[in-house]
């Protein structure tokens, strides 16, 4: 079996794929090895009305507050990133917040931030029982009624079961609209795997995808992290995705 | 396609696509022909870019600019030079010197009388309201609104503030979050104009800041709001303040204030029974033009008790769900539609959790409430065990009974009966029943 891969769709914690695999050291062009975050490269599945409201609230439109709770590797950083994008093809102010990451930094991050069209929020977990970092929301969340920037929020779970201390926090996430984004199914995965594959014009046999996924963990960070390397691999080879070339790709990485 | 816009497209192919997203993606580019100006939204991004991202950013646009690189100055501000609602205020002015006379009410013209669905629950906080509305700085000066979160506090404000308006269109009423008083206050020290920021709010016609709880701690923001207290009930104009609890319990706030607060009328929210609840579902779906059935009202209702905002947000979900997938809304439609939320709150509330709640409560043991004991201490606590498995599982009467020692259904009946009748007549356990029900549904 192969270790699942490190990065979730469309996140920045890049494992290096870059690298010479079996004989040949000869290093592509650095060409489409970033799948990006994109509302088109997300194989939605049984999210579909979850991913519409999304679009419809990156260009200002529809929702003004989502909160997109889920477990890890659904896609949940993808989806927000992927806001990102679709407002400022529109020209709309937008800013990406993973407090995960940023909770070392300070809740003054937020100040101003309701100058904003739409701020994404990944996370929130993260910041639940910082008393600063909960009070630095709630206010910006105020902030945002006034000056109409639309938010986007996801966290794990519930708003009422991610351990905010702060009432006031934790009724404001709840006041929008709220989605469980849910994992997908066997034929799913294949689908999305195909789906994958293909914007990023790879060409992927039907049954190269079935040995495949026959092979390695079936969740979306795992299968997709495994393109990337079959991509790269495919390149630097010279071959094409048939069963006996990937069945050496993997013997050389699992 | 701009400099500033090749750039971007450079970056965001170079750079991490998290880190372009928060940091590089919020900036604003203003470009002249030599110059180009970056504008973060707070100093503490301006302050990050300046460390981590310069050197990146001036290289591209270097390149970009085929060997002349424009003079790049970053700076703090955004397109949006004034707040959507258009309200001027010191913080927000600072430090351009404000204009004599210019003023715009930031009250959210939605929140009105009309649309705030009265019942027991607010009926006095309610009827004090209006009455400020009509007469304000009158004999409910303050008036103090307070209850917990998400019950209606801000819209009781604004609907006086939407009222004063309408008797006195050009009344100067002014809303704010305590923060922004906070905020306004720090800036015009910073920038020397604390008589320009005193001046302001002493001079309006009604002054109303919600959350006054978020001054706890804040000695220096108090102090200067216990004078423009002061200067306002002295010159009759209307001080309303919302909080989430009673004044004298807010920790962190000077006792003079503390008092203070409590010289107009003090009024409660309490969390809305079942049938307030159902009329602001329906009043709710009726101002986005939705029909909601009285059974889809009464289940969303039944299942959501913890507050208005999420009852709130329940509704807006069945109304996204029935615009994606285009279905009529009926009972069966919005229990697919709210499974994921109910799920969640059906796994919160079960027997053995309310017992568990309710033996904590009155400090008895959970073996006591399923024991045949039948001394009044005990007695009463099981009642209202039963009566709010009643309430908030969907557990018939003999289960109920059944998970109480193996109670008969009747004994069950008879709690509901008994614990309804009590609430009415005995302010203590209606009190208890409410603090339990809060407990256990947030």
């Amino acid at each position: 079996m192969c270790g699942p891969g490190a990065a979730v769709p469309g996140s920045n914690v890049h494992t290096s794929t870059r690298g010479a695999f079996m004989n040949h050291p000869q290093l592509p062009l650095g060409l489409a090895l970033r799948d990006s975050a994109r509302f088109a490269s997300f194989f939605p599945g049984p999210n579909a009305e979850a991913v519409r409201c999304l679009q419809l609230a990156a260009v200002g439109e529809g929702e003004t507050l989502v909160f997109l709770s889920g477990d890890t590797g659904l896609g949940k950083t993808h989806l927000l990133q992927a806001a990102c994008h679709e407002a400022a093809r529109r020209e709309h102010a937008a800013a990406y917040l993973p407090l995960n990451e940023l909770k070392s930094l300070s809740p003054e991050l937020f100040d101003e931030m309701e100058a904003m069209q739409l701020l994404c929020i990944d996370d929130v977990d993260a910041i639940a029982g910082l008393p600063e970092w909960e009070a630095g929301l709630f206010h910006l969340f105020n902030r945002t009624r006034e000056s109409g920037s639309r938010l986007l929020i996801t966290g794990s779970g519930h708003v009422d079961r991610l351990g905010i201390k702060l009432p006031d926090l934790v009724s404001r996430l709840g006041w929008g609209v709220t989605y469980t984004l849910k994992p997908i199914d066997n034929d799913s995965v294949h689908m999305a795997l195909m789906h994958r594959a293909r914007s990023r014009g790879l060409e992927l046999p039907e049954e190269t995808a079935a040995f495949l996924l026959k092979r390695i963990p079936r969740d979306l960070p795992s299968v997709f992290t495994l393109l990337d390397r079959l991509d790269e691999a495919s390149m630097v080879e010279q071959r094409r995705l048939t069963i006996p070339f990937v069945k050496a790709v993997l013997d050389e990485i699992c | 396609m701009s400099l500033w816009q090749k750039c971007l497209v450079r970056l965001e192919n170079e750079l991490p696509e998290q880190q372009f997203n928060t940091w590089i993606r919020p900036l604003h580019a203003v470009e002249a022909a030599d110059s180009l100006q970056l504008l973060a939204p707070n100093q503490f991004v301006l302050d990050w870019v300046k460390k981590h991202h310069f050197n990146t950013i001036s290289r591209t646009l270097h390149d970009l600019g085929q060997n002349v690189t424009p003079r790049i100055q970053l700076d703090i501000g955004s397109t949006n030079k004034t707040p959507a609602t258009g309200v001027i205020t010191p913080g927000n002015r600072v430090p351009e010197r404000p204009v004599p006379g210019q003023y715009k009410s930031n009250l959210n013209g939605d929140f009105t009388f009309e649309t705030f669905v009265g019942g027991k629950s607010n009926q006095l906080a309610r009827a004090a309201s209006i009455q400020v509305g009509e007469n304000p700085g009158g004999a409910y000066n303050p008036l103090f609104i307070y209850g917990g979160v998400g019950l209606g506090k801000t819209h009781l404000m604004h609907a006086v503030g939407n009222l004063i308006l309408e008797h006195k269109p050009d009344a100067r009423v002014i809303y704010l979050h305590s923060e922004r008083f906070v905020a306004d206050m720090v800036k015009a020290l910073q920038h020397n104009a604390i008589n320009e920021f005193q001046r302001f709010y002493r001079t309006v016609d009604a002054l109303l800041i919600d959350d006054i709880q978020f001054f706890a701690g804040k000695e220096r923001s108090q102090e200067e709001f216990f004078h423009t207290f002061n200067a306002l009930l002295e010159g009759q104009q209307q001080v309303i303040l919302t909080c989430d609890r009673y004044p004298k319990e807010v920790t962190g706030l000077e006792e003079r204030l503390k008092s203070r607060f409590g010289w107009g009328l003090t009024a409660a929210i309490e969390p809305a029974e079942l049938e307030t609840r159902v009329a602001i579902l329906m009043s709710k779906a009726a101002q986005s033009n939705t029909e909601l059935p009285d059974d889809v009202a009464f289940f969303i209702a039944k299942h959501i008790q913890s507050n208005i905002r999420e009852l709130e947000g329940a509704l807006r979900r069945v109304m996204a769900s029935a615009r994606f997938t285009g279905r009529p809304i009926d009972l069966e439609f919005t229990r697919e539609a709210l499974r994921d939320l109910l799920a969640l709150q059906d796994k919160l509330v079960t027997t053995e959790n309310i017992q568990k709640v309710v033996a904590e409560y009155y400090k008895i043991r959970v073996s006591d409430l399923l024991s045949p004991r039948r001394s009044r201490t005990i007695t009463r606590p099981r009642q209202i065990a039963m009566s709010l498995g009643k309430e908030l599982t969907s557990h018939s009467l003999p289960e109920i009974g059944n998970a109480f020692g193996g109670r008969d259904h009747t004994t069950v009946l008879h709690a509901c009966r008994k614990v309804a009748e009590l609430r009415d007549s005995d302010a203590r356990i209606n009190e208890d029943y409410k603090n339990l029900l809060r407990t256990l549904t947030t």
